[in-house]
């Protein structure tokens, strides 16, 4: 019994919630976490115990309009919200319970709970959610494109085969051969596009070789003429100073943007701006489509992982990130980043 | 007539007019492949659309409705097509262009040898409107 006794008295100095027992108002015991908060924040328990009392003296109150008080009393213990330290430019943010241990002899405790290990394990689990996402959307890539090896680009092949055996096979005249040279040649032909795509799909050679805005029309007229929707790309950037990186994740964003606006919003028109500032470069993919309530698919819903997956890649080049969009009134994606400028003289070492 | 374009063995544009005014359907169209290289297969005659967004259109073999006519070269229909998602192999443009929610296709084999070198299409717009074997069956004998 002494025993059990005794580990209760360590789990109570050792837990990490502060916990104070007061009686009488009085402080009675404090654990070793509570005893730390104290030094740490110079914390006057007072403070504490007035907060406790007006949530009560809150609840208690039948004053009209309490709309919440349902939920209030639902809760098990009376949880206050505590900023600590009081009145600082950025507090700490904690939760205090209120617990009454025995109403005859006037005992209560208070427990501090920090919200900083919860946040952080959100943060944690938000990362594994949205790695999840990145790899599985990986590996959904690689079984199109294998998809699309087979399907179309073996099948194309394989004609062609069958077109140059029949060649070589029959005796046939001059017209018919013709013909038959024909029908090989329209074969690999749409064999070639379907290769030129795949390679643009996997990663746009354009953007090496002419920069982002000629890549970026490219993406455009292959994704107008494989949707029937009318995508204008006005641009008015020199993008030959943008780090690799940046132009890679402008590319993607574009990409996703217009993707995005095709799978969910069927719109008729979507338009890609792309222009230079003094300080920053700003892309704005905008569309016509049915939009959405942004605010109520922000959360964490599994449908907006592909949005916080471009959101946290643009943050990753000290980017931002904004979507604009309601209902009926179609979605503009708006990417800036930072840019600087190398003007001649600084160029030149002067 | 450019150089690009196909010498119709049929008056295509006088089979979609005559098949849009004496059939109820919302668009017709012909697409047709380009018999000289890079051989790009466009819609080239339609009646009944509503606005000239099929002349972007670039028809992939196998994809969509109208492609995987041109691949298989048998006729297909679809009663829902506007439900389909971009990344679906029956996504089709052209009715997402032409708001069509019903469409069937049939293949045009005058390529030599009697391949598949185009697809004639038509289609409803209203949701309650079905298209079944026997509007492909119809479609493929106006060609005749």
């Amino acid at each position: 019994m002494l025993e059990t006794a005794n580990w209760i008295q360590s789990f109570f100095d050792l837990s990490s919630d502060a916990t104070f027992i007061f009686q009488a108002d009085q402080l009675v015991v404090a654990n070793q976490a509570g005893q730390e908060l104290v030094n740490a924040f110079d914390l006057d328990l007072s403070y504490l115990q007035e907060l406790a009392q007006t949530a009560i003296s809150q609840q208690q109150s039948k004053a009209d309009g309490c709309y919440d008080c349902e939920i209030i009393n639902q809760l098990p213990e009376l949880t206050i919200p505590v900023d600590l330290p009081p009145e600082h430019t950025h507090p700490l943010r904690y939760t205090m319970v209120y617990r009454i241990l025995s109403p005859t002899h006037q005992v209560y405790a208070l427990e501090l709970k920090s919200q900083a290990p919860l946040d952080r394990a959100n943060q944690v689990a938000q990362q594994r959610m949205l790695n999840q996402y990145v790899n599985r959307a990986y590996e959904d890539e690689r079984k199109r494109i294998s998809q699309d090896l087979h399907d179309s680009i073996a099948q194309g092949v394989y004609s062609a085969i069958m077109g140059v055996r029949r060649l070589n096979g029959e005796q046939m005249d001059n017209e018919e051969r013709q013909r038959v040279s024909a029908m090989i040649e329209s074969q690999l032909d749409d064999t070639l596009r379907e290769v030129k795509e795949m390679a643009l799909d996997i990663r746009p050679s354009v953007l090496d070789s002419f920069g982002l805005l000629a890549a970026i029309r490219a993406l455009a007229k292959r994704l107008t003429e494989n949707s029937g929707v009318i995508i204008n790309v006005i641009g008015r950037a020199d993008t030959s100073d943008l780090s690799t990186d940046v132009q890679n994740v402008l590319y993607r964003i574009t990409q996703e943007a217009i993707n995005n606006a095709l799978k969910h919003a069927n719109p008729s028109e979507i338009t890609v701006i792309l222009v230079a500032h003094a300080h920053y470069i700003s892309l704005e993919v905008i569309d016509n489509g049915t939009g959405f309530d942004y605010q109520a698919n922000r959360g964490f819903n599994g449908h907006s992982l592909g949005l916080m997956n471009m959101s946290e890649r643009v943050k990753s080049l000290n980017g931002s990130f904004m979507i604009d969009s309601a209902p009926d009134q179609g979605t503009t994606v708006t990417v800036k980043f930072p840019v600087i400028k190398h003007t001649n003289e600084q160029s030149n070492g002067e | 007539m450019n150089a690009e374009q196909p010498q119709p063995l049929h008056n295509y544009q006088q089979l979609v007019t005559s098949l849009y005014q004496q059939t109820d359907y919302d668009f017709v169209g012909v697409a047709l492949q380009a018999p000289v290289s890079p051989h790009l297969t466009r819609w080239l005659w339609v009646a009944g659309n509503q606005n000239e967004r099929f002349r972007q259109i670039v028809l992939r073999r196998g994809i969509g409705i109208a492609g995987l006519v041109l691949r298989t070269g048998t006729p297909f229909w679809h009663n829902d097509i506007l439900a389909l998602d971009l990344s679906d192999r029956l996504y089709s443009p052209i009715a997402r262009a032409e708001d069509l929610h019903s469409c069937v296709a049939v293949p045009i084999n005058n390529g030599p040898f009697g391949t598949v070198n185009g697809v004639l299409l038509a289609g409803f717009r209203d949701e309650e409107r079905q298209v079944n074997e026997q509007d492909a069956t119809k479609l493929s004998q106006s060609l005749i």
